[in-house]
């Protein structure tokens, strides 16, 4: 199979890349109908594909599992997921050719043998859905010209998919048709209807692309929302017990810290995070970011470009060839680091003081941001879809690591994002070593206006705050954030 | 030893702008047991977490911890409001979420966590098993923490406390959810706690007190004043009726007679069966009155009425004359249903405000994301004032003493006018005072061909309206019958 992102000539490449319309509601008038009393059947029964089904179930749709045959024979986890939750389970045989819409919630990497399964077991006209664009744009699979291929994606974990649901709300979604596989014409009503279904209309949709949304999610996750909040994590640690803090406290600090600083962002965006700081701190970390970007830059349009090229899917499908190889070995290698050793201690750490004894970590944050944003757009993505896959899944991701740390965060996200963290993780630690050794206490681990006056000059505050303001992916997220207003807060810890 | 065990002087506290307490004194002396009690709002628990040095005070609070007591040198509080802070990953919970099955058990069991709470305090676990039997706990060890209901919550930190025997324990409310068996026992096990050396403080207005219980108090404008028993204490100024909002008072258009038709309702957890056979008929304008012991399955069956539980696609359900399955979506569900529950409460936005909360309740949503009409608007003023909650509109909800926060909720679900309402143990927490007005309210609201199901633990505290009752026991139905045919 050839990579379908390859295969276009360079106008239809930039042409798919540059979709992204940000969707009213009104354009969600039609609810469910589309899909009302049709058969949607789906295959998978993990965090995705079970709580997705709940939501289209509670949303008057008929909705079943088709489970392989060792996966019920076996009564594996994804059996009782669909059964306790009296769903109809089947086997491929017994329910694809049924389906009115077949939906793909299984993990990325087995999706060109589920659809080979799949694909000669769908009724003539059918759809087949995704959450995400992998399949077909790196893998290149070719689907039946009589099905129709949509992709409903939410912006989020599968728990949260569900709980937004059940507080009347719902989580941004990307959806998108494939133009290569529209025949009835029919493809965006099913989509915007299984968006629905789903609850995403209420909190903001982004019309996307197969293309846009696979390019662009495979940068956010391996550079900012994975990559670098590993390394962060790790380079803060090591520095404050290298600098003498007592190691529960950093544990803590860095990993309800994330959380913390990035609730911020969430909501209000880089502006809320940085203005959490004193004025004085607030210029340090501007001034620390930038150089970080400086440094950093290559390594962010070297992903994109690995992305972008091919590369990048062509290594890690290999390496799912071998049997996971370095992804294991990674993996192991990640669990033996003195952070994810290290328990958070017993102390009581205010919320403020996440911020004010973390300057670094809030710099850092704001530096793969923009970097991420900006290489996006340079390489063709819009500024919407950017944003998504930065700004907007930074807290979701942090979430996770306040949870279980990396381990967590590693175990949550998908095979793909794992493996693309590691990459980065591994070219970013050498990469800021040098900058390492000029990092002190007074920007990690303890409060950075300690002793000092805070009293700034009114032309250097003047212009960092204008920079931090009038960046592009505070303009984006302002009018997208609109949408999301009622985000819940979440508790301090 | 002749330090008093606890010394406050001049203690000072605000809320905001409002003066709760005010240049406060007090003495507990040894062998002193105490009984707070009083107006709701009169700063109550603000006196037990200032004790317990959980609130920003100024003056002075000083306790005095026996170094020779075999009991451990603590002041435990326990607040009048379960809140779960302790469970990983609980904030991206919902409680809907505890009926989903899922393979993976993200929460920590019961044990765990006594385990966990026996190794932090040093406590022996074989000391543990009788309040585990007596409070009905045994079988609940291996369940987690986010299916417990919350009755059972609240014996659960009941339970630490006990077995905890700290030198000083307050504890706020401390019969919430609790039915009258279960009442007694704790007050027995009080006094035993007393004639060990601990020091009790009580914030409840109940009358039926462990016998341990030797000083009263309440508080005055912000000051502590003593009185001889129970019955000197002031009580809340009772509710003026108020005339109804216009747009409560349309009947409900209804789509069937027949609310709710449960046939042979049967739901299990693995092994575990929970309701075993339930038949039941809800027909218009009924008011039913559903009680049952603590995990006999009434949150079970409500849930199964509101659209939270997936087992109600594998059960005979007819609801407004549909059948449950048959293409409704579970808001074309709610918007007709008005509901309140602990675990509503307890889960709820913890940074609404008042007015936004109540808006809120038009769609159905914990939290308001949709703008509100002109018309909308004026039916949340009406209903503010009707609740008397207009000095309060724009508080948060959580700053409001239990009894308002309820009846907070109570506007939330009353806005649409929905059909029919369920009232989940709505007054748990509440004091007498505040129970008895929550109540006035609801039956000055269920006029007008509203249908009702309440769950309710004393049968002397509750709406006058109710008609019907169902008793649960063990997922069983034990008794349907008339209230009429009761004798109190």
């Amino acid at each position: 199979m050839a990579n379908y992102f390859n295969t276009l000539p360079l106008r239809e490449q930039l042409n798919q890349l540059g979709v992204a319309e940000f969707m009213d509601i009104s354009e969600f008038a039609d609810g469910v109908s589309a899909l009302k009393g049709k058969k949607i059947v789906i295959v998978g029964c993990g965090a995705q594909g079970l709580n997705q089904g709940l939501n289209l179930r509670d949303s008057g749709l008929d909705v079943s599992y088709a489970l392989r045959k060792e996966a019920i024979e076996q009564k594996r986890d994804s059996w009782k997921n669909a059964t306790d939750n009296h769903f109809k389970v089947g086997t491929y045989e017994e329910l694809i050719p049924t389906a009115d819409l077949v939906s793909n919630l299984t993990p990325d990497k087995q999706h060109s043998s589920v659809i080979d399964a799949v694909m000669p077991l769908m009724k003539e006209g059918a759809t087949l859905s995704y959450s995400h664009g992998f399949n077909i744009v790196e893998e290149g699979k070719q689907i039946r010209k009589d099905i129709t291929v949509i992709m409903t994606a939410p912006k989020c974990p599968g728990s949260e998919v569900r709980a937004e649901y059940l507080r009347g709300f719902g989580v941004p979604t990307l959806i998108a048709v494939h133009p290569e596989n529209d025949p009835q014409g029919k493809g965006l009503a099913e989509a915007k209807a299984y968006c629905v279904g789903t609850g995403g209309h209420k909190a903001g949709v982004l019309r996307s692309s197969f293309v846009a949304e696979v390019k662009s999610d495979l940068m956010g996750e391996q550079t900012i929302l994975c990559g670098l909040l590993q390394t962060g994590s790790i380079l803060s640690f090591d520095k404050m017990t290298e600098k003498g803090i007592e190691p529960g406290y950093a544990a803590k600090l860095v990993q309800y810290g994330v959380e913390v600083i990035t609730e911020a962002l969430k909501q209000g965006g880089i502006t809320a995070m940085m203005d959490r700081l004193s004025n004085i701190a607030k210029i340090k970390a501007f001034e620390v970011s930038e150089e970080l970007k400086t440094i950093m830059r290559p390594l962010f349009q070297k992903h994109q470009d690995d992305i972008m090229s091919g590369h990048f899917s062509r290594t890690m499908m290999e390496d799912w060839a071998n049997g996971d190889k370095n992804l294991l070995q990674w993996r192991a290698a990640t669990g033996e680091t003195a952070f994810e050793k290290t328990p958070a201690g017993d102390v009581k750490i205010g919320e403020q003081e996440y911020f004010d004894h973390a300057v670094f970590m809030v710099a850092y944050i704001k530096a793969g941001v923009e970097l991420a944003f900006e290489t996006m757009v340079e390489a063709g993505i819009k500024p919407e879809s950017a944003y998504y896959e930065s700004l907007h899944e930074t807290p979701l991701i942090a979430n996770t690591i306040a949870r279980k740390k990396l381990f967590e965060m590693n175990r949550v996200i998908s095979d793909t994002a794992e493996y693309g963290c590691y990459l980065f993780d591994h070219a970013c630690k050498p990469l800021l070593a040098g900058f390492m050794k000029t990092v002190d206490t007074d920007i990690i681990g303890r409060d950075f206006n300690e002793g000092k006056d805070l009293a700034v000059d009114n032309q250097s505050l003047i212009a960092v705050n204008e920079a931090i303001r009038t960046h592009p992916v505070e303009k984006v997220g302002a009018v997208l954030r609109r949408a999301m207003t009622a985000m819940k807060a979440i508790k301090t810890v | 030893m002749t330090d008093p065990v606890v010394h406050i002087a001049q203690l000072n506290l605000q809320y905001a702008h409002d003066v709760i307490l005010d240049q406060l004194d007090w003495q507990i002396n040894r062998g002193e047991c105490w009984l707070i009690g009083g107006r709701s709002g009169s700063g109550k628990s603000a006196l037990a977490k200032a004790l317990a040095g959980l609130e920003k005070t100024s003056g002075t609070v000083q306790v005095n911890i026996d170094p020779q007591s075999p009991l451990p040198p603590r002041v435990l509080y326990v607040s009048n409001w379960y809140q779960f802070t302790n469970l990983e990953g609980d904030r991206n919970f919902y409680y809907q979420q505890r009926y989903n099955k899922q393979q993976k058990n993200d929460t920590l069991t019961v044990y765990a966590e006594l385990a966990a709470y026996a190794n932090s305090e040093n406590l022996l676990l074989e000391d543990l098993a009788k309040y585990l039997v007596l409070f009905e706990f045994a079988d609940l060890k291996a369940t987690q923490l986010i299916e417990l209901s919350s009755g059972e919550h609240k014996k659960l930190q009941l339970i630490k406390a006990l077995w905890l025997k700290p030198q000083l324990l307050i504890v706020d409310e401390p019969y919430t959810g609790l039915d009258k068996a279960s009442r007694q026992k704790l007050n027995g096990f009080f006094d035993e706690l007393a004639s060990a050396g601990v020091h009790l403080v009580l914030i409840t207005n109940e009358t039926d007190l462990p016998s341990c219980i030797n000083r009263f108090a309440e508080i005055e404008k912000g000051k502590l004043k003593q009185v001889d028993s129970v019955s000197a204490l002031s009580m809340d100024i009772s509710r003026s009726r108020k005339v109804i909002p216009p747009f409560l008072t349309e009947a409900p258009a209804l789509s069937a007679d027949i609310m709710v038709e449960m046939e042979n309702i049967r739901i299990r957890y693995g092994e575990k069966e929970v309701l075993k056979g339930i038949d039941w008929t809800v027909r218009s304008g009924e008011k039913w009155l559903l009680q049952g012991h603590n995990g006999s399955g009434k949150s079970t069956l409500l849930s199964l009425i509101t659209g939270d539980h997936p087992q109600a696609y594998a059960n005979h359900i007819r609801l407004f004359g549909h059948r449950r399955g048959s293409g409704e979506s579970i808001w074309d569900i709610k918007e007709r249903i008005g509901i309140i529950s602990p675990e509503l409460h307890w889960y709820f936005d913890k940074t609404a405000r008042v007015w936004q909360a109540i808006a809120s309740g038009f769609y159905d949503s914990i939290g308001l994301f949709r703008q509100v009409s002109y018309e909308q608007q004026q039916k949340i003023d009406q209903l503010l004032a009707f609740f008397e909650l207009t000095e309060d509109k724009d508080r948060l909800i959580t700053t409001l003493p239990l009894g308002k926060q309820r009846l907070v909720l109570l506007a939330r679900t009353i806005i649409k006018n929905p059909p029919l309402l369920i009232l989940d143990e709505p007054c748990q927490g509440l004091d007498r005072a505040q129970t008895a007005l929550f109540n006035a309210v609801v039956d000055e609201l269920c006029g007008f061909g509203k249908t009702l199901i309440y769950v309710g633990h004393y049968e002397t505290q509750l709406p006058n309206c109710l008609e019907k009752k169902m008793v649960l026991e063990k997922g069983e139905v034990q008794v349907i019958e008339e209230m009429s045919e009761l004798a109190y």
